[in-house]
């Protein structure tokens, strides 16, 4: 990186390396632009946290040669969903035969980060890590730059990639902050266990991997799930929880993982493990309210800042939108330049590309589901009683058991009848 | 070493920081005695917040995750929020 001087200029400036901000910045360069991503860690990927997993297609249509270098821990080929509560588990499980196939991985967001500003350095742009910006500086009622470790940074555009807690766009008066029903803190803990004892455990080939979601007992049966994903040598466990039903249910959250742990499913799988870290991170579970707040006069939001994660209850996606969003508004940036105007109607093909792509489609068609899954009875009544009629069905003693029997006494169990089981199954599934 | 079941301070004694000297986040205490809930004290998954035997609150910066739940959780404004200066706080490796 090259000494700056202060109230340099550049075409473009991005707010934190985050894949966001990558994504724009690996853009922007290639095009040939001057770019400069300022980053408040001390170096990039040290303030990042996610879950565990990342979907490829995004960075194999922007970066050649991405399957062979980026740094990949595991290509997912199992998929399991795990309904638990509190002494049993019951797990459904995919897994792909095809060891070519590659639609995820695992990898350490830190690690993957440093790669990815690499790639970007690599085309020409400027990393500054340990800044931290402190404002957005506005002239003429037009974004001009930014204020960063009492220093100037003037641009003729700047992208905001400041992650979950939109603080510099709050503050610009661009959006609201979150408010505690839009917004889930996820805890997770990095386990290291030795590469052949986590294949014997999960039943993973050399380079193959799980993510496994869990839903009812790591919550508490709230909203929300937990997630466990396999590295090389390491196992990432974790809890995501919808912040308004944690402080209603006073949820000790400093303690939820290790609550979690102590599952006897959990615990056979990670005994003899050390943790090397301990992490949270918030997820937005809503994105902003109009697309056309993403925008203004020399100024683009994206990324979590924008609300770009998708959290299906069995999936959960940011890292790709994110990129993908910083691609789009890199492309939007190259477009104004060759009209040669930043105004908030010159960046509103952002909105139009946004629209035209898979991030804002996806949001949408979750949307309605949503509001369903955000109910409580899902994740305890009726993960307790499908647990407990399987459990029933597989246990012989006198009785003798017919399934719909087995069944109902179940629901009743867990004050569910028949008709609202079939009901709330045709909510689900109409939403979904 | 196998260190199976962690309380919070053990596990974030596994956590690199950088210390900032100054704490980045600044809770207004005089709010905090009028809140009856005080989600902070569960919902901050560090634990940095914590109630004395008088009902008081405290907060220590210095084991923060810079995560933003207290600011969003805080009922009445009282978290006076910030990530740290360029460079300082926590330091992740490996999530
Ligand atoms: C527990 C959890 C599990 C998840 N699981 C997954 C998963 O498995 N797969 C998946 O795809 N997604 C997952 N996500 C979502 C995913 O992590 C995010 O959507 C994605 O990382 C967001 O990228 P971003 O660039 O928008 O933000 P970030 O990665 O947060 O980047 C923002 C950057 O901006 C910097 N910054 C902030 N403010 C300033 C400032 N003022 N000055 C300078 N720099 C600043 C920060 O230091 C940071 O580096 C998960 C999230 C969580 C919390």
């Amino acid at each position: 990186m090259r000494p700056m001087t202060s109230e340099e200029h550049f075409d473009a400036i991005i707010i934190g390396a985050g894949a966001s901000g990558l994504g724009a910045a690996y853009t922007l360069a290639k095009y040939g632009f001057n770019v400069l991503v300022i980053e408040r860690g001390e170096r990039v990927g040290s303030k990042n946290v996610f879950g565990g997993r990342i979907y490829s297609h995004v960075f194999e249509k922007v970066i050649d040669g991405f399957n062979r270098e980026a740094p990949i821990e595991r290509w997912v080929r199992k998929e399991r969903l795990t309904l638990m509560d509190d002494n049993d588990a019951l797990t459904l499980e995919l897994s792909v035969g095809n060891d070519e196939y590659r639609n995820s991985f695992t990898a350490y967001l830190s690690k993957f980060l440093r790669w990815l500003s690499k790639k970007a350095e690599e085309n020409g742009a400027f990393i500054l890590t340990g800044t931290k910006v402190d404002k957005v500086l506005i002239e003429n009622n037009k974004v001009s730059g930014v204020l960063a470790g009492g220093d100037v940074f003037k641009a003729d555009v700047v992208i905001d990639a400041e992650g979950v807690n939109p603080i510099l766009a709050r503050d610009l008066g661009f959006r609201d902050d979150w408010k505690p029903h839009e917004v889930a803190i996820g805890v997770k803990e990095v386990i290291k266990l030795p590469k052949e004892v986590i294949e014997d455990r999960l039943n993973l080939g050399d380079d193959e991997g799980v993510a496994q979601l869990f839903i009812g007992y790591p919550t508490k049966y709230l909203p929300g799930g937990g997630f466990l994903y396999t590295n090389k040598d390491s196992v990432t466990i974790g809890v995501v929880v919808r912040l308004e039903h944690a402080i209603r249910n006073r949820l000790p959250v400093y303690d939820i993982v290790e609550i979690f742990k102590r599952h006897p499913y959990v615990h056979s799988l990670l005994k003899g493990g050390s943790v090397i870290e301990y992490s949270a991170h918030l997820v937005p579970e809503v994105p902003m309210g109009n697309l056309d707040q993403l925008y203004g006069d020399g100024f683009l939001i994206v990324g979590d800042a924008a609300g770009f994660v998708l959290n299906t209850g069995i999936i959960i996606r940011g890292v790709d939108l994110a990129f993908w969003s910083g691609v789009l508004a890199a492309e939007t940036v190259k477009k104004a330049h060759d009209e040669g105007k930043y105004t908030k109607e010159a960046l509103s093909y952002y909105e139009s590309l946004l629209r035209n792509s898979f991030i804002i489609k996806e949001l949408q068609a979750y949307n309605k589901a949503n509001a369903v899954l955000n109910n409580n009875t899902i994740y305890n009544n009726y993960v307790k009683s499908i647990l407990g009629f399987v459990k029933d069905i597989y246990t012989v003693d006198d009785n003798v058991k017919k399934m719909l029997g087995t069944m109902l006494n179940s629901l009743h169990r867990n004050n569910l009848t028949l008709v609202t089981a079939m009901k709330d199954l045709i909510t689900v599934l109409l939403n979904l | 070493m196998s260190n199976e079941y962690l309380s919070i301070e053990e596990r974030l004694g596994l956590n690199s920081y950088i210390i900032d000297k100054e704490p980045h986040i600044k809770v207004n205490y005089e709010i905090c005695k009028n809140c009856v809930e005080k989600p902070c004290t569960y919902v901050c998954p560090a634990r940095l917040y914590t109630v004395d035997e008088y009902g008081n609150v405290h907060f220590n910066y210095e084991g923060c995750l810079e995560c933003g739940t207290c600011r969003i959780a805080c009922p009445h404004g009282a978290v006076d929020w910030n990530y740290p200066k360029g460079g300082k706080g926590i330091h992740y490796q490996f999530s």
